[in-house]
Parts: C-alpha cells; sequence; structure tokens
C-alpha cells in the first residue's frame, strides 16, 4: 500500500496541545497518542486556556475540538493563534469536529486548519493523518515562509517548480498557486489559473475564486451573475454570499446586499464580521433596529474574538444615543475602554462618542468642549492616524454642526486614498448623509490625473536620461500627497529604476526604504506594494 | 416555519454530537480491553460490543446526513484527493477490526490516482461498507480504487456467499424501496445511492452497482464517481 518515506519517531519526539471541554474525551485522547509514543502532551479545557497555553509554550501539533461549550470555539482558538502568531508556520492545527463542518467555512475565514478530523475515529487513523500532514507541512515549509513575509514570487517560484514536477498534490499547488496570485494582486493570471482547473471540472475553490477576481478587476457585475450561481448550487456556501454582498455593495445597491448578508446569517449567525457588515449597511440604509441587533450580537461575539473593534462599540453607542438613550451609549462607551485598555485608538473613540452623546441630548456647550479634548488626542497620533479614524472625527464634526472641520478632514482621505473604492463609499456616505460640501468624484478625478501627468512626466524625463529631474518631480509629489499610498510607491519604483541605469546611492537607497516602510504602514495588503519591495530586492541582489 | 427547521436541526445536530462522542469512548475503551490478553470467548464478546457501537455510529452519520439531504439541500464539498491515501486512512481506521475478526483487509491503488469527491460523505460510505463486508466474508476484504470510462471507481469485494439474486435485480429497476427494505444492513446501500448520486460532474452522475463474483468469490459493492 502507500509507503510513506517517513523517519521513525518523527511523531513521538512533537508536543502535543489537546483542546476539548468534555474530561473524558481530554483522557481518550491522551490514551491514544501515548499508545502511539507521544509523551509530551498538555491539555487545555476551554479556549482561554487553549490560548494562555499557545502563548506561554511552543507546541507542533495542536488538537482542538471545534465546538468547546461556552466562549470561544475551535475556530476563535486558530484565529486567535495564528492572527497573533502563537503557534509557528511549522506548527500543525487539526480541527476535531463532530460532523462535516468543513463546508460552511470554505473560503469563509482566513484561517483554515491544517485538516478536519471527524469523530470518532481510531488511533491509526489519527496517526496515519499526523503523519501525513507532517510531510505536506515539510514540502510547503518554504512556500509558507516566504508568503509569512508578503514574499509572493518566491513562493511563485517554488510553486512553479513543484507543479513542473507533475506531482500527486497537483491540485492542491494549484490551487495555493491562483491564491497567491491573487493575494500578490495579479488578478489577471489568478483569473488564468482558475479559468484551467474550471475548463476540466467545476470545482466551487475555482469558481469562488473566479468570482473575486472579475470582482477585483471592476467586473461586478459578473461577479455578482457567479457567486448567485453558485448559491442557486449551494445555498450554504457562507462565502459567496460575503462576496455577493460585497459585489452588491460596490455596486451601490445597499438593500439587496443587505438583505444577502440576512440570508447568510441564517445558516451562520456567528461570524463577527459578518454581523458588522450588516451593520454598517443597515445604517446606510437606514435601518436602525437591524443594526442595532447586528451591532449587539457583533460585540458579544467580540468578547471571543480578535475581530473584536472598537468601530462596533462607537456605531452602537451611537445608534443607542440617537433614539435617546444615552445612558445606555455611555455604558457602552466606558465598556469598549475597559475592552481595549484604553489604547489611543479606544480613547480617541470613547471622547468622540461621548460628544456626541452630549450633543445629541441637547448640552452643545459640553459637546464642544469634549471636541476640543478630542482633538488633542487626534493630534496627538500625527500621521499615524488612520483612514477609518479620520472618518469618525469627521463624522463628529458633522454631528456638532461644525461643517467646515467635516469637510477640510474628508478631503483630506480623498487626498490619501484616492484609489480605495471601499473607503471612497464610505466618504461619499458621509457627505450625502450630513450634506456636506464635498465633491469627492471631482477631487478623485482631479487627483487621478494629476497622477498620471507626473508619469507621464517622469517618463519622457527617463528617456532622455534626466534622472535627477524625475527624483526631484516624485519627491515633490510625495511632499504634497504625503500619506497617498499610490504617490509613495510610484516615488519609490522610480527610484529604484534609476539606480538600475545609475548605479546604487545609498542616500537613495535610505530613501526607497523610508518610502517602502510609510507605504506598509499605511496599506499592508497593497499589492503594488509587493512588487516594488520586490524590485527593491531585485536591485540588491544584482548589485551584491 | 424555516425557524423551527433550523432550530430542529440544531438539537438534531447536537443530540447526534453527543451522542457520537459517547460512542467513541465506548468504542475506544473496548479497543483498550482488546489490546489485552482476555480468553478467546471473552474476546469475541467484546468484539461484538464493539461493532454494533461501530454500527450504531455508522447509522447516526447516515441519518444526520440523509436528515440534511432532505431539508437543507445539502451539496457535496468536492476536493481533490489522492486515493491511495484516501485507502490508506480507511485500512488505519478498519485495520483492529479486520484483526480481531481474522479477516484479511487488502487495498488496491495506483499511487499516482487521484479523485473527485467529498471525502466526508464517501468515507462515511466505504466505512459501512467495510462495516458489512466485516459481517459477510470468510476470509478476505478487498477495497480498491481505478478509473474506469471517465469515472473513479471504488470497490469492496468479499469471498462470502455474495448479495442475494432479488437484491441484484433490484438495483436494475432503481427500486430503492426494495432494497431498503431488506432490513437494516440495506441502509447503508440505500446511503450509499444517495450519495454517489450527489457526486455530478458536467452531464455525468455518480451511481452504485451491486455484482457478485468481481475479482474475488463474494459480493462486489462499486460507487462509481464521476
Amino acid at each position: 500500500m502507500t509507503s510513506f518515506n517517513f523517519k521513525r519517531h518523527e511523531i513521538e519526539s512533537k508536543r502535543f496541545l489537546l483542546v476539548d471541554d468534555f474530561g473524558d474525551m481530554r483522557s481518550m485522547l491522551r490514551m491514544m497518542l501515548n499508545s502511539i509514543g507521544v509523551r509530551a502532551i498538555d491539555t487545555a479545557n476551554n479556549g482561554v486556556e487553549a490560548i494562555a497555553a499557545l502563548a506561554r509554550e511552543h507546541y507542533d501539533i495542536v488538537l482542538c475540538d471545534y465546538n468547546l461549550g461556552r466562549g470561544k470555539n475551535g475556530q476563535d482558538v486558530l484565529e486567535e493563534a495564528r492572527y497573533r502568531r502563537l503557534i509557528g508556520l511549522d506548527a500543525i492545527f487539526v480541527m476535531l469536529t463532530a460532523e462535516n463542518t468543513r463546508e460552511w467555512v470554505m473560503g469563509a475565514v482566513e484561517y483554515e486548519p491544517d485538516s478536519y478530523l471527524t469523530k470518532p475515529f481510531t488511533k491509526d487513523l489519527l496517526k496515519s493523518r499526523l503523519e501525513r500532514l507532517i510531510l505536506k507541512r515539510q514540502d510547503l515549509q518554504q512556500v509558507a515562509a516566504a508568503v509569512s513575509v508578503h514574499d509572493y514570487p518566491a513562493a511563485l517560484r517554488i510553486l512553479d517548480e513543484k507543479i513542473a514536477g507533475q506531482p500527486q498534490n497537483l491540485g492542491e499547488l494549484t490551487r495555493q498557486k491562483a491564491e497567491i496570485l491573487y493575494r500578490a494582486g495579479e488578478y489577471r493570471r489568478a483569473e488564468v489559473v482558475y479559468q484551467q482547473v474550471l475548463a476540466t471540472r467545476e470545482m466551487t475553490w475555482a469558481r469562488l475564486g473566479l468570482g473575486k477576481t472579475f470582482y477585483a478587476t471592476g467586473r461586478l457585475e459578473h461577479a455578482a451573475r457567479l457567486f448567485q450561481g453558485l448559491l442557486q448550487e449551494n445555498q450554504r456556501l457562507t462565502a459567496a454570499y460575503d462576496w455577493l454582498a460585497r459585489t452588491q455593495q460596490a455596486l451601490g445597491r445597499w438593500e439587496e446586499a443587505q438583505q444577502v448578508l440576512q440570508q447568510a446569517l441564517i445558516h451562520s449567525p456567528k461570524s463577527l464580521l459578518r454581523q458588522r457588515a450588516l451593520g454598517d449597511l443597515a445604517l446606510k440604509n437606514g435601518d436602525t433596529s437591524v443594526a442595532d441587533q447586528a451591532f449587539t450580537e457583533a460585540l458579544k461575539l467580540g468578547r471571543n474574538s480578535v475581530y473584536k473593534a472598537p468601530l462596533i462599540y462607537v456605531r452602537l453607542a451611537w445608534l443607542k444615543s440617537r433614539s435617546g438613550r444615552a445612558g445606555a451609549a455611555l455604558k457602552i462607551v466606558d465598556e469598549m475602554e475597559r475592552e481595549f485598555n484604553s489604547s489611543d485608538e479606544a480613547r480617541l473613540y470613547a471622547s468622540l462618542t461621548r460628544a456626541m452623546v452630549e450633543q445629541h441630548r441637547g448640552s452643545p456647550d459640553e459637546a464642544r468642549r469634549l471636541m476640543r479634548q478630542t482633538e488633542a488626542l487626534y493630534a496627538a497620533l500625527g500621521a499615524n492616524a488612520a483612514a477609518e479614524q479620520m472618518l469618525e472625527m469627521a463624522r463628529s464634526y458633522a454631528e456638532l454642526g461644525e461643517l467646515g472641520n467635516a469637510q477640510t478632514l474628508l478631503e483630506q482621505v480623498i487626498c490619501n486614498n484616492h484609489d480605495d473604492r471601499m473607503l471612497l463609499q464610505q466618504v461619499e456616505a458621509l457627505i450625502a448623509q450630513y450634506a456636506l460640501a464635498v465633491d469627492a468624484k471631482r477631487h478623485v478625478a482631479s487627483i487621478r490625473r494629476e497622477i498620471v501627468k507626473l508619469n507621464n512626466r517622469g517618463v519622457k524625463l527617463a528617456k532622455t536620461g534626466r534622472y535627477s529631474e524625475v527624483l526631484r518631480l516624485f519627491s515633490d509629489a510625495v511632499a504634497t500627497m504625503p500619506d497617498n499610498k499610490v504617490v509613495n510607491l510610484n516615488a519609490a519604483r522610480v527610484m529604484i529604476m534609476t539606480m538600475h541605469h545609475g548605479g546604487i546611492a545609498q542616500e537613495q537607497l535610505a530613501r526607497v526604504r523610508d518610502l517602502l516602510d510609510h507605504a506598509r504602514t499605511l496599506d499592508p495588503a497593497e499589492p503594488a506594494l509587493h512588487q516594488v519591495q520586490q524590485m527593491y530586492r531585485d536591485l540588491m541582489a544584482s548589485s551584491a | 416555519m424555516k425557524q423551527s427547521g433550523m432550530y430542529f436541526a440544531d438539537i438534531l445536530a447536537s443530540l447526534i454530537h453527543d451522542m457520537k462522542n459517547s460512542l467513541w469512548l465506548v468504542i475506544s475503551t473496548l479497543e483498550s480491553i482488546t489490546a489485552e490478553a482476555l480468553p478467546r470467548t471473552e474476546q469475541e464478546k467484546v468484539f461484538t460490543l464493539q461493532q454494533e457501537a461501530k454500527r450504531l455510529n455508522t447509522n447516526l452519520i447516515e441519518l444526520l446526513t440523509l436528515y440534511k439531504i432532505e431539508n437543507e439541500r445539502v451539496s457535496p464539498n468536492i476536493e481533490e484527493l489522492n486515493l491511495a491515501e484516501f485507502l490508506h486512512e480507511l485500512m488505519m481506521e478498519n485495520r483492529a477490526a479486520a484483526h480481531s475478526q481474522r479477516v484479511n483487509l487488502r487495498a488496491e491503488c495506483d499511487h499516482s490516482l487521484n479523485g473527485y469527491f467529498d471525502e466526508g460523505l464517501v468515507r462515511g460510505v466505504v466505512n459501512s461498507l467495510i462495516g458489512n463486508g466485516l459481517r459477510y466474508t470468510r476470509e478476505h476484504l478487498l477495497i480498491s480504487a481505478t478509473e474506469e470510462e471517465g469515472y473513479l471507481v471504488i470497490r469492496v469485494e468479499d469471498d462470502g456467499e455474495g448479495f442475494p439474486p432479488e437484491m441484484l435485480a433490484a438495483q436494475d429497476v432503481c427500486d430503492n424501496h426494495a432494497l431498503f427494505a431488506g432490513g437494516r444492513t440495506q441502509l447503508g446501500i440505500y446511503f450509499a445511492g444517495m450519495v454517489a448520486k450527489m457526486h455530478r460532474n458536467r452531464a455525468q452522475q455518480g451511481y452504485i452497482r451491486l455484482t457478485n463474483r468481481h475479482t474475488l468469490s463474494g459480493g462486489c459493492f462499486a460507487l462509481f464517481l464521476p
């Protein structure tokens, strides 16, 4: 039968963590592991204990029951462990389930376990599965390492080499390749891979991936039809609901988007991100009771999840305050400060929310006083203020009737994020809600024109070898739009290109690193960032 | 209506979850008993208990899956799987049971053979077929996987009496009720048929086939997946 090239004692030497809320189950699993030679085994009774153990000790393999009673479930544990990097890249996480739960999590969550194991299983099966996972992990170790530092080109190179050898796990490698291409922002190449897979066989993951590439490249109607088709085939595919809602939203069909999310929540109500998205949509649609319910649910789920966020509290407090329940609103604000240990962000949000509550309950003087305090907190954030926080500041100004301040801030948000479709939608929603005198579309268009003009001029100058003028041009652009990631990345790209021609200059190299660092703080997930980082690495390699 | 349906499904799922936990404890405790040196007669009693507990577990899985198919229009989660690995795990799951019943359980399959199917559903089917096979075989039980005319074929064969003629006849007229009426061992076959049909690729649809004397002298159950 299948003969594995497997070193003996490989499993025996691993350190295990067993997570199950049922004592008999823990001792039985321990017995099983003992009988296959494992000695180093720790146990945890619930999610909180599991996280504490993972933070304290290094484990090679985690066996975690999905169902852990009250509090965190197995998926929460996995998400927190991976998100906080409590478990290493080489660690294996196996989710133990009572039935096949795979379907409803597929593609709907960012973190998937290495394997699902359906109970009951024999020790022989457990052993054979673990051996297979260890081998697989070793095989893909380099790919995972490259992905974890966002070195997508390296990850793709390794995958392509493996794929060329026509291995047994070709399908799995192909799927990884497509996903990495998507993450790297290479949507057209990802699309080609998905299409190739679908040409031979209908596979849900490939169909879903194809829809994502449609969405990412702005073919929204195509994307919507595709996701609808997937849902017709399988009404429990929650990932398809999420993507359909996102697509409808991008198309400006907010009511439809809200309905889609409400359907998804019938099947899988315990998703914090989905509840939060529903709350935001319902707010936009003026459906305050649905919004209240969704944010309340999101807040509850957040107690066990890494996806908890101060903005959920802010929204809920705003809703309460708006319906005349100042007391309830202030209680939520207090809870937020506690939950987030009075972080700078939480204090800013708490302060501006309190200002709004005072305004709503008819104390405009107190509201203004609190708003001035908020400004001090905001100023302390300096260049670190995130777009989200700027939007909230603008909203508070608008609520207090300080429209001029709100407008100035929103113009700044547009200037920094002219290519972020979702964020611009939020800006436009605020403008509409408070009837502000900002023409977002005109702003965006003029910034786009500005950037195109700049690039054209740069190319022209570079063609005639006037590199120093090119550099000056882009440095000036960064000075006028310091927090626009596209401008930052374009400047870094140009500097690298000029060094390819004119040789390395240490000062300029340092400047490139600054620009990349800044772009990274603005948006670590920006695909263009990874491309420019790769250019930087290539430059260093070619000069070495 | 929808709400109460969901509610019932939740209760059913969590009850079955709980029952399966209990059964697992029973099965694995019994496993640790057989490992010790017991007199032959006692060993056989323990084995019977073990087999019945496993059958209960298989039935619970079938029950839950059938309920879901009827009520929630479940569609299979198709993945690409390597058959050598898949059969290897099935061997591992059933090795101890076969050994204690002195049945020679073997698997045959090309290492490079991959297939597309719902792992959880097909695993349930094949496990239940192996459970049946262990009851009806004399000495040998063979699990195999091949590719035949665009279908992946997973077979479970034994060297027992073979399927009775009325069962072989019933499948030709797609008479699920006749199959089903045959008693509790036939539930597995009914379930297998449902799972097979859930697998589609373009115009092709999965099906099952019962025959006798394929490569061994007894019954042969074949699951055809597109």
